[in-house]
């Protein structure tokens, strides 16, 4: 009886696997097929689909952009949201509980309905500046995972260790960078990847907040799919995924994979 | 500077909002001394000990360390060390490197820094494990490494906050020895915080004794042991026998109290009419009239407890509300259950103090 669910849980966990993967693949394989419509069995493999990427009307600027506003989301994000984490636990803040549930809020938000408010928003004040607006769009999108990560972190933070690094001759500013920072460093990695990945891959929210000279990389696919259904898309998706293992790698290298999936700590 | 003290602290008071948490703390250290803070939960000794290091401003009073006024002096420039009871070793480097921390900092040459991890790990048992990353190590090991971090940059005053009450009660009881022995080898002042007064009596010159953010006493363990100077420190170090009662007559060194229990005197002159703690130590007690003499005080009790232990029986006997055991050689026959007995002790060791609530 024991065994029989061990197995049975065992099966159902490969079956969701699969089903997760599944997509994956196909789209993985669909990028080296030879013809442009995408046919299983497949009849040889071809990069013909890859070599056309960078023709790609509008391409590079898209990805680009999408990058750009990825890091610079990810960047701010981590300062503010390390020090407003820094308020939620340490701050003896009236509240801090609300406090930190608000800060990490945008995640339980439907990204259309951010998109929407933050429209009419920046409509309404008068705000025209597309691409700063996307940055605060993204800022809005990536700051709960920065929060959330670091409030984690912090909570487990021993703040000894700053009265442990001042008695040993470190200044308060020496203090913070010798030895807060890279005790925290596993933090802010996850908390950066995560961040990234979440306004790099951002439609919803983007999709209302960018004209036709600033669009980023989701929003110019889901136009190339529109226009011409060909493999070209599942190449980039298939070089998106490359670059999105090689992240978790060096990621999985530096700190361990199952203290990201907060499996562990 | 004027004093000759190592560690100089005047009348330190520190509070928290309403609460007083230091009041006029006094407590000079000669150099090489080990002195132990000890108190119950509460008392303000964990406050006294950051004061020190300077992570608490106090709010009044003057320090003073190796010569130098450090009342007002941040705690980087104070040349401390020291050892927290959560160890706070740095989880992103390894041995030598929290051991090297403080050292790097003074920016020495590498190879003298080299040197000086090498020594002090030597000195707490810990070469073989420099290269280990902190989380493979024992709390023993964790111990060792803070306290060779501590040590490392050679501090005017070693710093302990209950630095041993992590370890098992058998590690701990070890490095009590092992660490009064290095201390002393190396001819560190220090500082101990604790609320175990065994820990207390094997590890100190001195005992300062702590209650709501005073020092009540400030003795070497055998005066503490003997003459305690309160109420408090009598029932904090040791075991004691206590009753309450009034004094109903006094001259020069003699006063008479009367307590529920029987007439007592103690050799120390008290207002008469004052209300007053009478007390002793339970291993200056003995049985039965035939052993008492014109110097002692006697008291008739009920036998309520025998337990024998092989080399002795510790007889429990009720005196009025309050218990007294009694030790025995083994080998007489200790007096039945129930039975009455007479218990007697020289009036030159019967301590009196005002009652509870006075100064
Ligand atoms: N930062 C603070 N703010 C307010 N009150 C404080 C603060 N630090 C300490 N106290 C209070 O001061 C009193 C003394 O604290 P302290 O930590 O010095 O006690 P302790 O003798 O070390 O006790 P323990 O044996 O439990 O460690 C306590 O009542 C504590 O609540
Ligand atoms: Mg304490």
């Amino acid at each position: 009886m024991k065994t029989a669910a061990l197995i049975l849980s065992a099966v159902l966990a490969v079956a969701a696997c699969v089903f997760l993967l599944a997509p994956l693949v196909v789209v993985v394989l669909a990028s080296f097929s030879p013809t442009p419509v995408f046919d299983l069995p497949t009849t040889g493999a071809s990069l013909r689909w890859y070599g056309r990427i960078a023709n790609l009307e509008g391409f590079w600027p898209a990805l680009g952009l999408s990058i750009e506003v990825a890091a610079v989301s990810t960047a701010l994000a981590l300062v503010v949201g390390t020090l407003a984490a820094i308020a939620a636990v340490r701050g003896a803040l009236p509240y801090a509980d609300a406090f930190a549930a608000l800060l990490v809020s945008p995640l339980m938000m439907p990204g259309l309905v951010l998109g929407i408010a933050l429209l009419q928003y920046f409509r309404a004040v008068g705000f025209d500046a597309p691409l700063a607006g996307l940055l605060v769009a993204h800022l809005i999108v990536t700051l709960p995972y920065v929060a959330r990560t670091m409030i984690a972190g912090l909570s487990r933070f021993d703040f000894t260790l700053i009265d442990a690094a001042l008695t040993l001759g470190c200044t308060w500013r020496q203090a913070i960078f010798k030895v807060m920072v890279p005790a925290l460093a596993p933090s802010f990695l996850i908390a950066g990847l995560f961040a990234f990945l979440a306004s790099f891959d951002n439609y919803p929210v983007s999709i209302f907040l960018t004209d036709v000279r600033t669009k980023t990389l989701p929003i110019k696919m889901l136009q190339y799919i529109e226009e011409a259904p060909d493999p070209t898309i599942a190449a980039v998706s298939s070089l998106i995924l490359l670059g999105t293992i090689v992240l978790l790698i060096i990621a999985d290298r530096a700190v361990g994979l199952s203290r990201m999936a907060g499996t562990s700590d | 500077m004027a004093d000759a003290a190592h560690l100089g602290v005047k009348g330190v008071s520190k509070r928290y909002g309403a609460a007083t948490v230091l009041e006029s703390i006094d407590l000079d250290m000669a150099r090489g001394e080990l002195v132990t803070l000890l108190g119950p939960s509460g008392c303000g000794k964990t406050t006294l000990l950051r004061v020190i290091a300077g992570l608490v401003r106090a709010d009044t009073g003057t320090l003073s360390l190796a010569g130098r006024d450090v009342t007002r002096m941040p705690p980087y420039r104070r040349n401390v060390g020291v050892v927290f009871q959560s160890y706070a070793l740095f989880p992103h480097l390894d041995v030598a490197g929290n051991v090297a921390f403080g050292l790097n900092l003074k920016r020495l040459p590498k190879a003298e820094i080299e040197a000086k991890v090498r020594r002090v790990l030597a000195l707490v048992h810990l070469e073989a494990l420099a290269e280990r990353p902190i989380r493979a190590l024992s709390g023993g090991q964790q111990q060792r490494v803070a306290l060779a971090r501590a040590l490392a940059v050679e501090p005017s005053v070693v710093l302990f906050d209950e630095a041993l009450s992590a370890l098992d009660r058998k590690l701990r009881e070890a490095m009590q020895v092992e660490l009064r022995q290095l201390l002393t080898s190396i001819g560190a002042t220090a500082v101990f915080v604790t609320h175990d007064q065994e820990e207390a009596l094997t590890m100190s010159d001195r005992i300062a004794v702590m209650h709501r953010g005073r020092i009540d006493q400030l003795a070497d363990p055998r005066t503490l042991y003997d003459r305690p100077a309160t109420s408090f420190a009598l029932s904090f170090v040791g075991q004691s026998f206590r009753l309450s009662g009034r004094v109903v007559a006094s001259e020069p060194g003699l006063s008479v109290i009367d307590t529920a229990a029987g007439q007592l005197r103690a050799p120390k002159q008290f207002l008469t009419g004052s209300d007053v703690i009478v007390a002793t130590r339970p291993e200056h007690a003995h049985l039965g009239h035939a052993t008492l003499g014109p110097g002692d005080n006697s008291l008739a009790g009920t036998v309520s407890n025998v337990t024998f232990q092989g080399p002795r029986s510790l007889v429990e006997v009720r005196i009025g509300d309050a218990f007294l055991t009694v030790q025995m050689p083994g080998r007489s026959a200790a007096p039945p259950i129930g039975s009455e007995v007479t218990v007697g002790w020289p009036i030159a060791e019967t301590l009196i103090f005002p009652a509870e609530g006075e100064p």
